[in-house]
């Protein structure tokens, strides 16, 4: 089975082509600037680099947030366009998941990224990815709260001794492989938060 | 010659659209999703959710569009994109949609500007003819555009200030039209009559433009009123304002078709939809013996099919982008 795997939520972009699980292709880097920019001639490279091309690719998985709202859509629209173009199996995964792919030996891993204004995006997982607490917009006072020994911070942002993501592309596609598709015209970002605009609107709305 | 068919994607504003047209001038099918009804909550358009709409519909407008052509990607000869100017986060997902299309199907991408686009619209209406004029007026424009040839633009004037999509927007706003205010207020003029005072903006040599002068003496005026405790017509403010920018818009336009000695004019952009100034050039023009083109109202307002059009002539022309394409908010024709 061949996988493309595109993530743009954080400016730590990850694009990596994968045949019957071995990593062909694994471009992880940091982009700062002009990013959008940058993602398809990566994803051009990438293919240049392996015996086959984007049509061969029997799934897609994008990373659909949360994150950087722009980043995001960057990577939704680019998967979501191949695979309704070329009629592709594609598959969404959750930012702060594929970062708890990071090895620990502590119990629980908090991936977090910071939302400004001392709120952050975060999920806890144990080990082995299983879901402990959804991923949510919380302000990090809260989230510590939870937080003891057992469990590792995780963060490209440096928050509260935060351990830097070093991410496992095969550990995350061997749990979701065999996720249902989605219709590639429902794939969307998850942000995870309104607009400002909207949430002024259901302030009002309230009251 | 081979027909050319080109794909145009559009999405700089609150407009999703995809159109194909055919050699620049026959338009083959053009789907068009309007995000107004949701921004017109807000009073404007949000960026952030203009944004959040154009990635949630995108593809299935690509989809509708082909199918609505009866065609398939194969048969395109080229995808062209607005890549500014505009809202970078709504531009971004066109130009990555784009990018993305051109890549997998090996097709040339072809950059247009946005602008360009509207300019262009005309020649769905009617070949153009060079030399021409180009008054262009939306939201964010208000330029006079000499062409002497396809895809050739010399800007000869130009709004110091604010654009008179803009200006109309704000006067709405002062005398409580609600969103979209520019149409309304081109309604409510013709049940009024010009019976406020308001200087004709920048009535001066050049061919540049100023609108903020009769913005602040709208709300100079309705200030004013309210103090006095006097009625505020509405309908009359609507009508001398609209009054007083269709004659600078058409005395500076009809002066430089004069010292260019040009006999076609367009007109394009958002603002070519108001009736005053379609109006007012179409008598001055017939007087003149002046070959007026104002696209069809549907093309004065963002769509791909302009976007298309456009594309044709750069793609004839050689302008070509990569796959790494940037979007930019701003960006110059000239």
């Amino acid at each position: 089975m061949k996988y493309l795997l595109i993530d743009t939520t954080t400016s730590n972009v990850t694009v990596a082509i994968i045949e019957n699980n071995k990593i062909l292709f694994n471009y992880q880097n940091t982009i700062i600037s002009d990013m959008s920019s940058k993602i398809l001639p990566i994803i051009e490279a990438g293919f240049n680099s392996v015996n086959f091309n984007l049509r061969d690719i029997d799934k897609i998985f994008v990373v659909n947030g949360p994150g950087s709202f722009t980043g995001i859509r960057v990577g939704v629209t680019i998967a979501k366009t191949i695979a309704s173009a070329l009629n592709k199996n594609i598959i969404t995964l959750s930012s702060l998941e594929y970062m708890a792919t990071t090895f620990t030996d502590k119990k629980y891993l908090v991936p977090i990224i910071d939302a400004r204004r001392g709120n952050v995006f975060a999920g806890i997982y144990d080990n082995n990815l299983k879901l402990i607490e959804k991923d949510s917009l919380i302000s990090l006072n809260e989230l510590m709260k939870k937080i003891d020994s057992n469990y590792e911070l995780i963060s490209y942002d440096n928050i509260n001794n935060s351990i830097k993501p070093k991410v496992d592309i095969l550990k995350i596609i061997l749990k979701h492989e065999n996720d249902k598709s989605i219709n590639p015209h429902k794939v969307n970002p998850n942000y995870l938060k309104l607009t400002e605009a909207e949430e002024r609107l259901k302030l009002k709305e309230n009251i | 010659m081979d027909n050319v068919y080109i794909l145009g994607i559009e999405s700089s504003c609150d407009e999703t659209s995809v159109s194909i047209v055919k050699n620049g001038c026959e338009e083959i099918a053009t789907v068009v999703l309007s995000q107004m009804n949701t921004h017109s909550t807000y009073g404007g358009v949000v960026p952030e959710i203009a944004s959040r709409m154009h990635v949630e519909n995108i593809t299935i407008v690509i989809e509708e569009c082909l199918k609505k052509a009866n065609m398939k990607m194969e048969q395109i000869d080229a995808i062209a994109v607005t890549y500014g100017p505009g809202l970078i986060g709504s531009l971004l997902v066109g130009v990555s949609a784009a990018t993305t299309l051109s890549y997998i199907y090996n097709k040339p991408l072809v950059p247009v500007h946005h602008i360009a686009g509207h300019i262009y619209a005309n020649n769905l209406v009617s070949k153009m003819e060079f030399p021409l004029i180009a008054l262009v007026v939306s939201g964010g424009h208000t330029d006079l555009i000499y062409m002497e040839d396809d895809y050739k633009f010399k800007k000869i004037g130009g709004t110091l200030d604010d654009a008179v999509g803009e200006c109309y927007d704000k006067v709405a706003r002062i005398i409580d039209v609600p969103y979209p205010g520019g149409p309304l207020v081109d309604k409510l003029s013709y049940e009024g009559k010009d019976t406020y005072q308001l200087p004709l903006p920048l009535d001066d040599n050049t061919y540049n433009f100023s609108f903020s002068g009769i913005k602040s003496a709208v709300i100079n005026l309705v200030h004013n009123e309210i103090q006095r405790g006097n009625e505020i017509r509405k309908a009359d403010i609507a009508c001398s304002f609209q009054k007083r920018v269709v004659d600078i818009l058409t005395k500076k336009t009809m002066k430089a078709l004069k010292e260019y000695n040009v006999k076609n004019l367009i007109i394009a952009g958002g603002v070519s939809a108001n009736s005053g100034i379609r109006n007012k050039f179409s008598e001055l023009c017939k007087n003149g013996g002046i070959k007026l083109t104002i696209p069809h109202i549907k093309y004065c307002t963002d769509n791909a099919a302009m976007i298309a059009c456009a594309g044709y002539f750069a793609y004839k022309k050689g302008l070509r982008a990569g796959l790494d394409l940037k979007a930019q908010a701003n960006t110059s024709l000239f």
